[in-house]
């Protein structure tokens, strides 16, 4: 038995809602099946007032063990490092992160906001809001540089805004089983098990990326949304194309940009005007290339792929 | 009335190129914000208006250094064809516009 405490800072919930539709497993087999015992949750704790303080301060003095701290939303430090913009059963819900944290044997980030902040921390971040071990690309956070949980590992960051229900879940069942070990996880704390692939990888549109043809608006089926419409599938790491949504689809599947949501620069460029949605472009170039290619490689393999291109793929190959 | 095919509209176009017709070569967007602007400007004028979209676009008969049509991420080569919704008319690989993209 695992005991899981879920506490959410600055959020809108929406992980919450995506952590209930989680399918494998599901929310119901955490506790059914893998033996997690939620302690409590913002959407499914019977505790309110007194009942809730004194699960949350049995949690810090040890009297009950916290197996598992799950944090939502950002922590956030308004007014004036002080916190009490974001109060939380009696207290600033930045100093149950700390106590909670410290008290935890896994500590597990939930969300871009939990992350590195996501959009709260967006310039001009009017609540200093910072994820739990990151601000965007820079490690510290809430707990620090060196922070590391009982178990040795420091906080797990599962990104995205929202998370997809399964990584949350997946991740949850292997520390709850004792798996912990088989994590490794990337520069920015992420599981490298979804982190290390791109959102592209098994994208429907690959081949009009291979052959640059463009979607030139919304809707269309054919051509690839990274040219033109800002799509930033080929920089960005997660598993949206291997392990869909609702098990049925993707953005990208669907027609709409990667936003990028699993990475800690996330939203891209302070969210000014014609920045969504828009390939950034110098001089007709894009600004930003897939990673790993340089701006000389991709000016010469568009050439050779625009001349390779077949007929098809100039064509709405989806006439049905 | 019989509807102008794209290699009839595509010969039409050339014609006013080797006939002198000036276009807006200049400026060159540097960035997506002055690509936009060109773009706006663009989507105001008729559909059936290939001369002011020539103008507007900055259409030239031959490349700019090693920028052409044919490498531009709107250009169709099978069908010889600019894609961008706001352009939408025919073109040679060989020739350039001001909204040229890779």
């Amino acid at each position: 038995m695992a005991n899981l405490l879920w506490l959410q800072g600055g959020a809108c919930s929406g992980n919450t809602m995506s952590f209930l539709n989680a399918e494998e497993p599901s929310a119901c087999d955490l506790v059914t099946d893998f033996g997690i015992n939620i302690l409590w949750h913002p959407s499914l704790g019977m505790e309110l007032g007194n009942d809730l303080q004194q699960i949350l301060k049995d949690c810090v003095s040890g009297k009950i063990k916290l197996d598992i701290f799950v944090f939502e939303g950002t922590v956030v430090n308004a007014p004036d490092g002080t916190g009490t913009w974001n109060r939380f059963a009696g207290r600033p819900m930045k100093e149950w992160v700390k106590e909670l944290s410290a008290a935890a044997d896994f500590v597990v980030a939930i969300g871009d906001c939990a992350t590195w902040g996501g959009i709260p921390a967006t310039a001009p971040n009017p609540t200093d809001s910072v994820g739990l071990q990151f601000l965007k690309k820079n490690i510290g956070g809430a707990l620090g540089k060196t922070f590391k949980a009982k178990s040795g590992l420091p906080v797990i960051n599962i990104p995205g805004c929202p998370a997809h229900p399964d990584w949350v879940t997946q991740i949850l069942v292997a520390v709850a089983t004792g798996r912990a070990g088989d994590l490794t996880l990337d520069e920015y704390q992420r599981p490298k098990t979804f982190f290390q692939s791109f959102t592209q990888t098994g994208c429907t549109r690959n081949m009009h990326f291979a052959y640059k043809v463009s979607t030139t608006q919304f809707g269309q089926r054919n051509g690839c949304l990274f040219y033109d419409l800002g799509c930033r599938g080929p920089m960005t790491h997660s598993p949206c194309n291997r392990i869909l949504w609702n098990r049925q689809s993707s953005k990208t599947r669907a027609g709409m940009p990667c936003l990028g949501c699993t990475e800690p620069e996330f939203p891209f460029h302070d969210l000014m005007p014609g920045t969504v949605f828009k390939t950034q472009t110098v001089m007709g170039v894009p600004k930003e290339l897939p990673l790993g290619v340089d701006k000389s490689s991709y000016i010469k393999y568009t050439g050779a792929a625009k001349a390779a291109t077949p007929k098809w793929a100039e064509e709405d190959m989806f006439v049905v | 009335m019989r509807e102008e095919s794209d290699k009839e509209l595509l010969d039409r176009i050339a014609k006013m190129l080797d006939g002198g017709l000036k276009t807006m070569t200049e400026p060159f967007p540097e960035d997506n914000f002055q690509f936009d602007v060109i773009v706006r400007e663009l989507a105001h004028i008729k559909k059936d208006d290939v001369e002011k979209k020539l103008v507007v676009s900055g259409y030239l008969n031959h490349p700019i250094e090693e920028m052409r049509c044919m490498e531009c991420m709107y250009y169709l080569n099978h069908r010889k064809w600019c894609n961008l919704p706001e352009i939408d008319l025919p073109a040679e690989p060989d020739w350039w516009c001001r909204l040229w993209r890779i």
